[in-house]
């Protein structure tokens, strides 16, 4: 068992109740293969450097789990198929510092305004 | 009687322009410590885009240590995080 990191991005016009059903699959997903789910962090929509598929924005999810490599397998599988996706980015970890979030700081800021 | 405090024989640190000839080698040559090394180094991670952001160039290209001065092992670290930041879009 080791630590992993996945991110996915959604494609800008999905709706609120469909992305939770894309956070709750990926959980599931994790969940079933002998993985267990440390934390899942939305980091909202933010807009890209680049265009990716005529896309300037997109939905980012963040996943923190503990799994195996039937885990990871079932994941990429499942995010390559998936139209409703454009990126998905697996790291693997040592330990997960779960303290630290990079994205926060700017969905408050936001909301301030 | 011993001599205390003599100034003609303490040495003074030296200029580095003042060389006798343009060919003669400079003792002192400048030098920079890793910024990303050390104890309160900043976490080098494909998350930490404000980090990222000061090691690419304004076209996105990898900026070379020897312009930065981070050392090898961090700089091999940076180039690996840098394109994963870039696969995600966020840079």
């Amino acid at each position: 068992m080791s630590f992993y990191e996945h991110t996915i991005i959604a494609k800008q016009d999905i709706s609120t109740p469909d992305l939770e059903k894309i956070e709750n699959k990926y959980k599931d997903i994790i969940t079933k293969t002998e993985g267990e789910v440390i934390k899942i962090e939305k980091w909202g929509l933010l807009s890209f450097a680049k265009k990716i598929k005529a896309y300037k924005k997109g939905f980012y999810i963040h996943y923190k789990f503990k799994g195996e490599s039937k885990t990871l397998d079932e994941i990429n599988k499942n995010s390559i198929i998936d139209n409703s996706l454009l990126r998905h980015l697996t790291v693997k970890y040592k330990k997960l510092d779960t303290d630290t979030e990079y994205f926060k700081e700017k969905e408050s800021y936001e909301k301030k305004k | 009687m011993k001599r205390k405090n003599n100034k003609k024989f303490n040495k003074r640190p030296q200029n580095p322009l003042n060389k006798l000839s343009l060919f003669q080698k400079s003792d002192s040559r400048f030098s920079k410590k890793c910024p990303l090394t050390g104890k309160d180094a900043p976490v080098v991670d494909y998350k930490n885009i404000k980090l990222l952001r000061r090691y690419i160039s304004d076209t996105d290209k990898i900026m070379p240590s020897r312009i930065t001065s981070v050392s090898q092992n961090k700089q091999r670290k940076l180039t690996s995080e840098i394109k994963k930041a870039k696969i995600l879009g966020l840079i």
